[in-house]
């Protein structure tokens, strides 16, 4: 597959957060303007590049060349944890405005099953490093797209009189699933269609 | 010293998918079909509960606190790198008893294995967020270390069966609405699946995609905050009544 096709999946197609269900608390409970949620969609879509980056280099220099497959769990999970410590880190120095506006230390983002979700899709796909990194950075770019689109069905529906018993969690989950459903349309035909013409 | 029921609390008030909502993404991912629920249940029960005995085993034969007192009014020491150590411990315990669980699925049941995929992984992400909501002894009295490890495993095993009766409820729900079918664990004669009648024919399809796995969730949540509330109130005119 190519680089495009593979942004084009991981973005749309099999979109991390409606298509593979990863990362759905911090979609649900992401702060409500779209400041915060660029901010922090920004973070999470670093912290998904890194680590399918370093999953990949995990997988192909220790784990398959000293037979530890069966360590790939901790190992990844362990990765993931020391890349969201040291992300947090030097946001906290370099840029302590963007940690303010996502109102989430990205050391928190280890509790998002989407991170380490992206790590074992490009592992057990067996990407190379250039598309390992594209597997990452096209999940990031999904997660955005629709954390965008879910804080500013949020903003509207903040103005319509709903139930009592469906406010706020249990609303923005059925939003989300209704949205799921319409990215049913981006299918693999969709897919084979548009990159016809590239 | 008051006991609280941590068992009957981690089943009901504190039900981790219906009341504190986490745990959503294998609620919804794989639910829909009720064996798959029920490996993910077991995988999780199994990690959480053996990461809470090393943890409470941990605890209990932790060695005394040797160092010296902060001196007063001076500012509280604070770690350079943002995670914890007890986390990082946490995560290691979990995500090893994560892969021995795979292995286990992998042995045992390889379709099951191949079914869920990348969810049992993650259990060790789950079991770590569910560690989030681990409570501490009464103040009051301090606790012997075989009570600690007691109550760390009624409470994991309460939170485990939370976790468990919400997601074959969800995927009872999905599976026979959106499928007309019910799989179970095939046994002799028993091929493993159970066919509804008049559902099979007219299944509601929606119901099988992860769409319909976030609509049950949300409807879910929506009624457990709805019996949370009835039975509050009902609860508050008793109180006034007597």
């Amino acid at each position: 597959m190519s680089l495009l096709g593979i942004i084009l999946t991981f973005t749309l197609v099999d979109n991390i957060v409606l298509s593979r269900l990863l990362g759905i608390c911090p979609c649900v409970s992401a702060p409500s303007d779209m400041r915060g949620t660029a901010a922090a969609a920004a973070a999470t879509s670093l912290l998904m590049s890194l680590s399918a980056l370093a999953g990949w280099a995990l997988q192909t220099f220790l784990l398959e060349p000293l037979g530890l497959g069966f360590l790939r769990t901790p190992v990844f999970v362990l990765c993931v944890a020391c890349i969201a410590g040291f992300l947090d880190l030097l946001a906290r120095r370099a840029a302590p405005r963007l940690l303010r506006a996502a109102r989430v230390p990205l050391a928190g983002v280890v509790f998002n099953c989407a991170a380490l979700g992206v790590v074992l899709i490009a592992a057990r796909g067996g990407f190379s490093a250039l598309e390992s990194l594209a597997v990452g950075f096209a999940a990031g770019a999904g997660f955005f797209v629709v954390l965008s689109l879910l804080t500013a069905i949020r903003e509207r529906l903040d103005v319509e009189s709903v139930p009592e018993w469906l406010q706020g969690l249990p609303l923005h989950l059925i939003s989300a699933g209704l949205l799921a459903f319409a990215f049913l349309a981006f299918d693999r035909a969709f897919l084979s269609r548009l990159l016809r013409g590239w | 010293m008051t006991r609280r029921p941590v068992f009957r609390d981690g089943v009901l008030r504190d039900n981790p998918v219906a009341v504190m909502l986490v745990g959503l993404c294998p609620a919804a991912a794989v639910t829909s079909r009720v064996i798959d629920a029920a490996w993910m249940s077991v995988g999780l029960f199994f990690v959480l509960l053996l990461t809470r005995l090393c943890q409470a085993i941990l605890h209990a034969l932790r060695a005394p606190d040797l160092s010296e007192p902060p001196a007063p009014g001076a500012p509280p020491q604070t770690s350079v790198f943002p995670l914890r150590p007890r986390w990082l411990g946490s995560l290691l315990l979990s995500s090893c008893f994560t892969a021995a669980f795979e292995l286990i699925l992998l042995a045992f049941a390889p379709s099951e294995s191949a079914s869920l995929g990348i969810y049992v992984p993650l259990l060790a992400v789950n079991c770590l967020v569910l560690e989030r909501f681990q409570r501490s002894g009464p103040e009051d009295e301090p606790e012997s270390p075989v009570r600690v490890i007691a109550r760390s495993l009624r409470e994991a095993a309460g939170l485990g069966a939370g976790f468990a009766i919400c997601l074959v409820a969800i995927s009872l729900v999905r599976e026979i609405l959106g499928s007309g079918t019910i799989t179970l664990f095939a046994a002799g004669s028993f091929g493993g699946t159970i066919e509804v009648g008049g559902l099979s024919s007219v299944p509601v399809r929606a119901l099988t995609y992860g769409g319909g796995g976030l609509l049950c969730l949300g409807y879910l949540a929506g009624f457990a905050r709805l019996l949370g509330r009835r039975k509050r109130r009902s609860g508050a005119t008793e109180a006034g009544r007597s």
